[in-house]
């Protein structure tokens, strides 16, 4: 048995080793605009967006349309929604060399990796050329640029993270809206004190206690903060770096995250908050549906609302600015692009917003209004505002930015600190340790 | 030989040409992996970049600079250790109760069973409730309601049990199928044996160390090993609950090797920790053997 399993993993490897040494890019990825015949066929996008959610809906839907005119046109959808195994696709696919014409990655190493590889459209060019480059938001665009500014990914969505809050809860606590991050150790010793989990978190996924760590250096040091500590040029020993490391600890000491928190799920984290037991929960727009429509729990329904990501004393970043990331974005592949996919891309993309627009989500580019849902709570229309308003920084998840093998570590290490196994002290050395190690390899 | 005696002399090619196929598919499939992996060993590569030959490298790293390596292989032993008492210890015990029982054998075994003909991923979304605290799994709820409420803790999230947490579905799962083979060569003591012993005054004990097991030591062997076998390619259930975690503490070398590969895209270095994990194995069947070798000698 134990033979099977290893012979799983080594013929995986081996596969990838036999045809890693498959074909190059043969297509100049700034060569936007083929010219030559539009020959309909079938071409594939692989993708990890939730199955039956809007972008894949109206994807099939635009492509449907563009097949009745260039018959023999297909788009093959091929999603898988959970992340970890979506990108062991990706990158397995990448090493086989058998990436499809379109597929979805975060701004990662990995994929810029890619991109210096020249098996990426550049984006920036190919909405240019499109004439539709500057109806995006720049922060949607800038969620997927590379540090060097490069554009290689196009954004389907737009989101803001907030924190929601229960009124209710915090008014039994006694507890005010924090005016600042650091304010919230101390919060949730009060509210742990009137029997109230201050904060549900999804600790199973890991990304969202990832998250918090940002926070501080964000407010600290800015954006740049995570740019350089990815290649070792900042350190967790840094001043900004020790205030994230100790301020996770605080929060673990304070117990702000449900108990067994690591083991909990999305869909756990998220009941917890909205049958009333947790009194905060760090999420996206994306959750708009649930958190701000009649679909609510009618017993929290009223007392729900959220804050952005507080500042701090001295932070060098706005109020207005915080993660508003433009999820996952679409790279087009170089190998396989000619002028079907260019003229299938034009059509798409051109229709897309307002057809995005009306499922009542925010559109990555500014030219159509967003349809808010008829079964809205006013908070819907609140929580949109907001993107009116942003500032010009964003703080970027550190799960896109950093190396694979550091950000396995940190997810992990980061438990441990929370949960108080480790001190700041071994936290700080341990990380400083693994991105020494492995940065160097990546960012090369 | 056998089959030279009952075979015509021309047919011995015919043998091995028979032969030859499920040979050369097994080392298609088992054999050019493993030194697949033993070459890629010696390479540093991230499936994008070019292969660069590192020489021992990846070794050195992994017995020397790597704490998590150590980390995995000591709790794969703890992890082997757990379900081996589990499978093999609880399925000796509920063989032996069921033999003593008059009625519904049947159905305690059919019940036993079960968890074996359950998915994988059902049983660690299971154990993932009933291990729960907030809000209260089926475990702690028990604590609590015996008393001890002082047992109760978030049993994945704690660095001192979640071992024992994603050990033991692992080992519940598959006590039913091993209660069942041994059941049956329990069964199979002549009971002839057995009154005779009791006729001359042996406790329920002595027949049982000095009869019964002895009696079925054969299928006990296999049992181990097959126990064994199972414990080592444990994956599944800490990967679905736990992924390791919190930190390193559930980490196996199989879920670690895997990670390697496919998230760090470190493909060189998993390749090292695969060729180590066929060494263990080769060591595992080599200790059973010995011991094996040893008992039937004396």
């Amino acid at each position: 048995m134990k033979k099977m399993l290893r012979a799983a993993a080594a013929a995986a490897v081996t596969a990838l080793a036999l045809t890693a040494c498959g074909g190059t890019s043969s297509t100049d990825p700034s060569n936007v605009s083929p010219t030559g015949e539009i020959k309909a066929r079938e071409i594939s996008w692989l993708l990890s967006r939730p199955a039956d959610g809007a972008v894949i809906n109206i994807m099939k839907k635009l492509a449907a349309d563009y097949a009745k005119e260039h018959p023999g046109f297909e788009l093959n959808l091929i999603t898988t929604p959970d992340r970890p195994s979506y990108i062991q696709k990706l990158e397995t696919l990448a090493a086989a060399n058998k990436l499809p014409e379109l597929f979805d990655t975060d701004a990662t190493p990995f994929a810029q990796q890619l991109a210096k590889q020249g098996k990426m459209m550049d984006a920036e060019q190919l909405l240019e050329s499109l004439g539709i480059y500057g109806n995006y938001r720049p922060g949607a665009l800038d969620y997927q640029r590379f540090d060097d500014g490069s554009l290689y990914m196009i954004p389907f969505q737009f989101e803001l993270e907030f924190i929601w809050y229960n009124k209710a809860l915090l008014e039994k606590a006694g507890v005010a809206v924090p005016t600042s991050l650091d304010d919230i150790p101390a919060m949730c010793t009060t509210l742990r004190s009137a029997g109230i989990t201050p904060i549900a978190i999804d600790g199973q996924d890991q990304w969202p206690l990832e998250r918090y760590i940002a926070y501080q250096p964000f407010r600290e040091a800015g954006p740049e903060f995570v740019q350089k500590l990815k290649k070792g040029e900042a350190k967790f020993s840094d001043p900004a770096g020790q205030k994230t490391v100790n301020w996770m600890a605080e929060l673990g000491k304070a117990k702000c995250f449900q108990d067994g928190f690591s083991a909990q799920g999305y869909s756990d984290a998220q009941n917890q908050f909205t049958s009333g037991q947790a009194a905060m929960y760090n999420i996206g727009t994306w959750e708009l549906p649930s958190l701000a429509t009649d679909k609510l729990d009618p017993s929290v329904r009223n007392d729900i609302d959220f804050f952005t990501l507080p500042t701090t004393a001295g932070s060098v970043t706005g109020a207005n600015e915080f993660v508003s990331p433009s999820g996952i974005g679409m790279a087009v592949n170089a190998k396989t692009y000619d002028p079907l996919v260019s003229d299938f891309l034009k059509f798409a993309l051109a229709k897309y917003p307002a057809e995005y627009a009306a499922t009542g989500a925010l559109s990555p580019t500014t030219d159509v209004e967003t349809v808010v849902p008829g079964n809205a709570t006013p908070l819907y229309q609140k929580a949109l505002d907001q993107a009116n308003s942003l500032g010009s920084k964003q703080a970027m998840p550190w799960d896109t930015q950093l190396d694979p093998t550091t950000n396995g570590r940190l997810q992990q290490e980061l438990v441990l600190l929370v949960q108080g196994n480790i001190s700041p002290e071994q936290f700080t050395e341990t990380m400083d340790k693994t991105i020494a190690q492995n940065a160097p390899k990546f960012f090369k | 030989m056998q089959p030279n005696r009952m075979l015509p002399n021309r047919s011995r090619t015919s043998v091995l040409v028979f032969l030859l196929p499920p040979l050369l598919l097994y080392a298609a499939a088992v054999l050019f992996p493993i030194l697949q992996s033993l070459f890629l060993s010696f390479f540093s590569w991230n499936g994008i970049s070019d292969m660069e030959f590192v020489g021992l490298d990846n070794y050195v790293r992994m017995f020397v600079a790597d704490d998590i390596f150590w980390r995995a292989f000591m709790n794969a032993l703890i992890y082997l250790a757990i379900c081996l008492v589990l499978q093999l210890g609880g399925a000796l015990v509920v063989a032996s109760l069921l033999t003593s029982l008059r009625r519904g054998r049947e159905l305690i075994k059919t019940l036993y069973l079960l968890p074996a003909v359950i998915s994988t991923v059902a049983i660690a979304f299971l154990f993932i409730r009933i291990y729960s605290l907030e809000p209260v799994g089926l475990l702690n709820q028990l604590f609590q309601w015996v008393g001890l409420d002082h047992l109760e803790r978030p049993w994945l999230s704690d660095v001192n049990t979640v071992l024992a947490a994603v050990s033991a579905p692992e080992g519940w799962r598959f006590t039913g199928l091993y209660m069942l083979i041994i059941y049956a060569a329990l069964l199979a003591v002549p009971k002839e044996l057995e009154e005779a012993a009791v006729l001359d005054g042996a406790s329920r004990w002595t027949l049982f160390t000095k009869i019964r097991f002895p009696y079925i030591r054969p299928v006990w062997i296999t049992t181990t090993i097959m126990a064994t076998t199972y414990g080592l390619r444990g994956f599944d259930i800490p990967y679905l609950m736990t992924n390791g975690g919190p930190g390193q503490s559930s980490e196996l070398l199989t879920t670690y090797m895997y990670k390697a590969a496919f998230t760090s895209t470190d493909f060189g270095y998993a390749s090292t920790i695969s060729v180590f994990i066929v060494v263990e194995c080769l060591v595992a069947v080599g200790l059973i053997l010995f011991v094996l070798k040893r008992k039937a000698d004396s």
